[in-house]
């Protein structure tokens, strides 16, 4: 039966609460929100605090974000803040800098702990981070910001009910090409689509909407309503997420028709909630007809119809969680899920196929095999009517189980966040192993193992 | 008849008529899991003498607590609470009373968390004021529970129409831990706090 093992906590702990912990997305370093208006760098090898962020805000830090694209040499960190502004930190990571980062064979350990500020502009910088921008605009508190995989773009969300797009120019310079109105109440969180120029958002006022570029200007694509209390989280799946169900000997046609129009619909999103739920959402991908002619008129309308994008609530997982559930992250690796929320648990689940026609799941190398373009009838009606998980609703391909759960991960206190990373400590089992990170009101972050 | 406040002319309860506990020795100050670190929300109250307890002993106590806390002491917490409006505690306003009180026990044997409810009754017909009031109420309790308490504020079902306004407000826990970090917020409930022991 897995299970989830406490490996680390994280020293010293913060002395007030922290809110979210963000993996760097190449080093084995996490990043953590306090409300002290700090962000700690921790060292993921040995669990050590690293470095210490601060002097940029007034208020609590409540989210911040590694940018992924970019150059390796260099971090560069943002910070959200109650006091409705973003800060950009930069910090140099190169041979040059305050440490060389050499691989050596067998994996030689980088010695993240020890301190002192270095690089360019070394009078300035606290532990070698420099604090290079700050971006102001929001009305009140930003609640989440993030950085964009494959685009120059940050996001930003807050209590003023707004979403900003920020495009990253050069030398420090961030400017605002969107300002997007349209959720009735505080925007709680934003996430970037792994593969198109998607952004998701998730707010107070329970629906979660759906932003891309309709020409030059970004505009609401789809508008996902159904749950029933703040949505906290947002977040997609990794591009490839359909390689998670494992491979099949055989795929039965019904299977074989999900797998295609997974492959068509792209990455799923995954929200919770208030409502203590946690929905996965999938596209309805859209037959493109052809146009009829002499209709040239029309192309205005043909447009417009392209643009917006419908989304179906295809599944939600089993419901453990007693109260709100604050956070969701769904592994890149592994496809498996990890929930948490004030109720202090942590919960794992897996998607896998229903079982319902007698063959077994698969496991194994995540190769799918599929049937070329399978259509008819199958596809039509999953397609068209919503799917839902193993929660007693009808009519699942995949099913949603929970696989490991723990009660009091932080003792008595909230569990804000929950975040799957990359392991690197000396334990660390097997290549692509990954850990689970959680960040409490306790101040703590501790560092979990799933253990099968 | 342009009255200055909502209400000018409030339904006063006499303090011998609210409910208390008989006892003889004032309530002890217990100390909670974590006193040595920084509250939840900045107060100008609990600024009495508890002594910071060693890990052990703050298990121990806290072994103790899961007898002792009960509706008539979450009561006495905040029937002291001023109203942001009148000079008069919120106890005497009938704004909280015991019998909108409800404590619930852990719902499994591993959870270690209950929870307080508390129906606020407002005074007003003001959605600001009530959700003031509420949110006086629901840093109160956070500060003075110790942190397995789950603490609901709401307001009674069909004494406001923007009850589920407020209610949404008072649950958010961003929205209260921001609200507690302006200043100005900050000031009208520790004054509400300060009449508190």
């Amino acid at each position: 039966m897995p299970h989830l093992t406490h490996l680390a906590t994280c020293t010293p702990p913060c002395t007030t609460r922290t809110w979210l912990s963000a993996p760097h997305p190449s080093l084995p370093l996490l990043a953590t929100a306090c409300a002290d208006k700090t962000v700690r760098v921790y060292s993921l090898q040995n669990f050590r605090l690293e470095s210490t962020i601060g002097g940029g805000h007034k208020r609590s830090i409540r989210s911040c974000a590694w940018k992924t694209a970019g150059r390796k040499e260099e971090s560069v960190l943002g910070t959200g803040s109650f006091d409705a502004s973003a800060g950009i930190w930069r910090r140099w990571e190169g041979s040059g800098g305050r440490r060389g980062r050499e691989e050596e064979e067998g994996g030689g350990e980088v010695d993240f702990t020890t301190g002192g500020a270095g690089g360019v502009d070394g009078d300035e910088e606290e532990d070698g981070w420099r604090f290079a921008v700050i971006l102001d605009g929001h009305d009140s508190e930003i609640k989440s910001l993030a950085f964009a995989p494959s685009a120059p773009l940050l996001a930003t969300c807050s209590r003023d009910k707004s979403v900003w797009i920020w495009e990253e120019l050069e030398d420090d310079n961030f400017e605002t090409v969107a300002v997007l109105q349209e959720h009735e109440g505080d925007v709680k969180c934003v996430a970037w689509h792994p593969t198109e120029e998607v952004l998701a958002s998730g707010s107070y006022d329970d629906t979660v909407r759906l932003w891309r570029e309709d020409g030059d200007d970004w505009a609401c694509c789809a508008l996902l309503a159904g749950h029933e209390g703040t949505v906290w989280w947002v977040e997609f799946e990794d591009g490839n997420g359909i390689y998670a169900l494992g491979e099949r000997e055989e795929l039965g046609g019904e299977q074989r028709a999900y797998v295609d129009v997974r492959l068509k619909a792209g990455a799923r999103l995954i929200s919770c909630s208030d409502d203590m739920t946690i929905r996965v959402w999938r596209r309805v991908p859209k037959e493109r007809a052809a146009l009829p002619a002499g209709q040239v008129k029309t192309a205005s309308i043909w447009k417009n119809r392209d643009f917006e994008e419908e989304w179906v609530e295809e599944a939600r997982l089993p419901q453990v969680h007693e109260r709100p559930v604050y956070c969701v992250s769904w592994s890149r690796k592994t496809g498996r899920v990890a929930s948490t929320g004030s109720d202090g648990k942590i919960v794992v689940y897996e998607e896998r196929w229903r079982s319902a026609d007698g063959v077994k799941n698969g496991g194994g190398n995540g190769d799918v095999s599929m049937a070329g373009g399978v259509t008819g009838p199958d596809m039509e009606d999953i397609t068209a009517k919503k799917l839902h998980g193993s929660d007693g609703h009808t009519g699942g391909v995949t099913e949603w189980i929970v696989v490991a759960e723990i009660d009091n991960a932080h003792d008595v206190f909230e569990v804000n966040h929950v975040v799957w990373a990359p392991r690197a400590d000396k334990g660390k089992r097997f290549e692509d192993e990954e850990v689970l990170v959680s960040t409490g009101d306790d101040g703590e972050v501790k560092i979990w193992t799933f253990d099968i | 008849m342009e009255a200055d406040k909502d209400n000018a002319n409030p339904t006063i309860i006499n303090p011998s008529d609210l409910p208390s506990r008989r006892r003889s020795a004032p309530t002890a100050k217990r100390a909670g899991l974590f006193d040595a670190l920084t509250p939840a929300y900045p107060s100008l109250v609990d600024a009495s003498s508890s002594p910071e307890p060693s890990p052990s002993e703050a298990s121990l106590s806290s072994d103790e607590e899961t007898e002792d806390i009960d509706e008539q002491e979450v009561y006495d917490l905040i029937s002291t609470i001023s109203d942001p409006e009148h000079p008069l505690s919120l106890g005497s306003l009938g704004v909280v009373k015991l019998e909108d009180i409800a404590i619930l026990p852990p719902t499994s044997p591993r959870s270690r968390i209950s929870t307080v409810t508390v129906l606020v009754t407002p005074t007003t017909s003001a959605c600001s004021l009530t959700t003031v009031i509420g949110l006086g109420v629901k840093v109160r309790l956070v500060n003075a529970l110790p942190p397995r308490f789950r603490i609901d504020v709401r307001i009674k079902p069909g004494t406001s129409g923007t009850a589920g306004e407020v209610n949404k407000q008072l649950g958010d826990k961003e929205r209260v831990a921001a609200a507690m970090e302006n200043k100005s917020l900050l000031n009208v409930v520790n004054n509400m706090l300060a009449t508190c022991e």
